[in-house]
């Protein structure tokens, strides 16, 4: 025979009915939730409409042997990313991307903290010195990349007659492949650091100020106290930039297209998709399938970084 | 009845949702049938009223817009019953290649009459984009017989004619008058490389300027312009359907190229136009289109000479390619707006409108018959462009019918002229892309 038990917890437990996890909304819940659905959707819709769509209409298109401008196409599997890894193409165009990744990235995260540094001195003409390193990221690409490329122009670029003055030939920036790179390079570097720099400052202005005189007090020099105190707290920062200035860089392309149109030595991912689909090959599935290698790479770096950086991230 | 939306349900949805997007995406390009290109018999016109509109795109080749907009404005008051867009479908003919192919693929926006290039209008003609223009040149009494022969032979393929010729241009000679006279130089162009390979230390030493010759920009359509190097010394790159781009005479032209630059060191090679350099006295002698004349003898501050290319070692004549620009009609469009643009294409080609291009623009009068006597009298230049027509050369199939060849070549020329790399090892490389480009995407396509 079984005892009531009355008045114990187990019996409170059987008398109070347990909440139902997966049952049906309540009125309030359902109302908040259409709500978030006339909210969201819209927002939604776009997305999907813009950027699943596109994504999943690309991978389709990557199993294919199609000619942009070809009403048929033959369904090849996997063969265009056989092709791409297997072909001088492969080492060359991530080699490309890597370089470029990792120098525009590196050089503008680094001149950017430094140039954070100067920025944040309380010197007078601050203002406008921000406003001069903050503009060339904000200018166009197309019209960036169209004066430096007069800069560069061995002919009669400015920085040939530059060179001239002292001597010496200019180099052939814009013929020679592993120049151009270098060029567009620098010419990256320069329109985006002002970007990095623009971050820093905020990130070195919200430092707090008693950890700072505390280290002072304690006898950390300004190397030290950088060093020890600004960069570990800076590391959020850093974090952010290295994703944004990472994504930016691997998608970069008007400066590419401007400066060296036909992307020699400088054809990272993403330019030698579009020369490959709207260039001159119109290698239109071939070129998807170098998009769908960008969009992974880009995922997994995505993804590396949330999981592995951010560990290493000091949030106070 | 009561809705049952629970979170399960709504990503049940949003799983749907996608899926049905993930279909809608495998709407593309049609993998039924073959690729092969659609070989359209002649189109039957009759009873098909003209359209009452239909976009014309161009590049404007030559800054033609004004004259292009003239000529559209002599059409409209002749045939007030059909209007023509002009639409400035992009800078140069990449970019309205570029503009309708996307069109092509969006099934969408097609124009009636398009710009099509030396080496675009093949592929169009393999994607089945363009339709051939043999029953309208019947139709509308198009005489075809006026045109120049080499010009209007570039647009015939399977015994059709796919394009009429427009913004059509040839490489010139041109040379600095006065550096010429200061080096103690004859007034005119040199016959051959090898004559100019004589009077190049003379030019350096007098003129001042930093090359006697400067090679035409890379991405300029390199591979049309060295085509005159190759054929001078018995090379090309293909003959035919043969890849021939490594064969003794073509890399011997090529290192005569190198060694003009890197051995004997009078010659160098423009990063963004040759014209521009020349104009610019930045070199003696240069090489560019005849669609550049009129802006060279524009900007240049110097007496400006042009003549016919040098020849070389092997040919010393027929070593100047044809090049630019004609008019096609797309496919995907009805035929009410085809037989609109054919008309205009009809008007836009008469002796007089050529001739009214030609003066605009320095490109070459494409009617045998244009009266060219005022537009000579006030650039008495463009005669030497016209007389060399007489001995130009149909391009190599190597450039102008594979897809991305061009630029195979420019960045075999850039690894040769630049780079200094070995010139034997780039054409054989080259050789093996110019063959997987035939194997891939264009003999399948080519009918038997």
């Amino acid at each position: 025979m079984t005892r009531q038990l009355t008045g114990s917890p187990a019996a409170t437990a059987q008398a109070v009915p347990a909440p139902q996890r997966r049952g049906r909304w309540s009125g309030r819940t359902r109302r908040d939730f259409f709500v978030f659905l006339a909210l969201a959707l819209p927002n939604l819709a776009l997305i999907a409409v813009f950027t699943y769509l596109p994504l999943i209409n690309n991978m389709y298109y990557s199993t294919l042997d199609w000619t942009l401008g070809s009403t048929s196409a033959t369904v090849v599997g996997i063969d265009n990313y056989v092709t791409f890894f297997t072909s001088s193409d492969a080492p060359q165009v991530l080699g490309t991307t890597l370089i470029f990744t990792v120098v525009t990235v590196g050089g503008s995260m680094a001149l950017g903290l430094l140039v954070a540094l100067a920025l944040n001195a309380k010197v007078r003409g601050t203002t406008f010195a921000r406003s001069a390193v903050f503009a060339p990221y904000v200018l166009s690409g197309v019209g960036v990349g169209l004066v430096w490329l007069f800069i560069f122009d061995p002919g009669y670029g400015v920085l040939s007659w530059l060179l001239r003055g002292i001597g010496q030939q200019s180099p052939q920036w814009i013929n020679d492949p592993q120049l151009s790179l270098v060029m567009v390079i620098i010419v990256y570097v320069w329109k985006n650091l002002g970007y990095c720099a623009v971050v820093y400052l905020a990130g070195l202005q919200s430092l707090p100020k008693d950890v700072m005189e505390a280290a002072s007090l304690d006898g950390a020099n300004g190397f030290r106290r950088f060093m020890s105190i600004s960069v570990p707290l800076l590391s959020p920062t850093t974090f952010f930039l290295l994703i944004t200035t990472m994504i930016s860089s691997l998608q970069a392309f008007d400066l590419i297209r401007i400066m060296t149109p036909l992307g020699n030595g400088t054809s990272t991912l993403i330019y030698e998709a579009y020369l490959q689909a709207f260039g001159a090959y119109n290698r239109a599935g071939y070129s998807a399938a170098i998009s769908v290698v960008l969009f992974a790479i880009l995922l997994i770096i995505t993804v590396l970084q949330l999981r592995f950086v951010e560990r290493k991230v000091h949030y106070s | 009845m009561a809705m049952n939306l629970d979170r399960r349900n709504f990503l049940g949805l949003a799983g749907l949702g996608v899926g049905a997007a993930a279909l809608a995406a495998c709407g593309g390009p049609s993998t039924s049938g073959s690729a092969a290109s659609s070989s359209p018999s002649d189109i039957d016109f009759t009873g098909v009223k003209p359209a009452g509109s239909f976009d014309f795109w161009t590049s404007h080749p030559g800054q033609s817009q004004a004259v292009e907009q003239s000529i559209i404005d002599k059409f409209q008051a002749k045939f007030p019953d059909i209007k023509v867009n002009l639409v400035t479908a992009g800078a140069n003919y990449e970019e309205i290649a570029q503009k309708f192919q996307t069109s092509q693929a969006a099934k969408s926006a097609l124009p009636g009459l398009v710009v099509l290039s030396d080496v675009w209008w093949f592929r169009y003609y393999t994607n089945g984009n363009i339709i051939p223009l043999d029953g309208l040149i019947k139709q509308l009494d198009v005489k075809i017989d006026d045109f120049q022969k080499s010009l209007v032979a570039d647009y015939q393929y399977a015994n059709k004619q796919w394009a009429l010729p427009y913004g059509r241009s040839t490489p010139l000679f041109y040379y600095n008058k006065d550096h010429f006279k200061a080096a103690g130089l004859p007034d005119r162009a040199p016959k051959t490389w090898q004559e100019f390979a004589e009077w190049a230390p003379k030019l350096q030493a007098s003129s001042g300027a930093k090359y006697a010759y400067i090679y035409p920009a890379l991405a300029g359509y390199a591979g049309w312009t060295l085509q005159n190097n190759l054929w001078g010394w018995g090379g090309s790159w293909s003959n035919g359907w043969t890849f021939n781009c490594d064969s003794t005479e073509s890399v011997t032209a090529l290192q005569w190229a190198q060694d003009s630059i890197y051995k004997d060191k009078w010659a160098g090679v423009s990063s963004k136009n040759a014209a521009d350099d020349f104009s610019a006295g930045i070199t003696s002698t240069t090489i560019s289109s005849t669609g550049d004349l009129l802006g060279v003898l524009k900007s240049a501050k110097f007496n400006v000479g042009v003549g016919f290319l040098p020849g070389g070692p092997k040919a010393e004549t027929n070593v100047c390619p044809t090049g630019g620009a004609g008019l096609g009609i797309p496919s995907g469009v009805s035929k009410e707006v085809q037989l609109a643009a054919a008309t205009f294409l009809k008007f836009m080609t008469e002796p007089e409108n050529t001739a009214a291009f030609s003066a605009a623009t320095g490109y070459m009068p494409t009617r045998v018959s244009a009266d060219m006597t005022a537009v000579l009298a006030k650039t008495p230049q463009i005669k030497t462009a016209m007389d060399q027509l007489a001995v130009t050369k149909v391009q190599d199939n190597a450039r102008v019918f594979l897809p991305g060849a061009d630029q195979e070549m420019a960045k075999a020329a850039a690894k040769i002229l630049t780079q200094q790399g070995d010139v034997k090892a780039t054409m054989t490389d080259l050789k093996a892309t110019l063959d997987g480009i035939y194997t891939k995407d264009v003999k399948p396509k080519l009918k038997s």
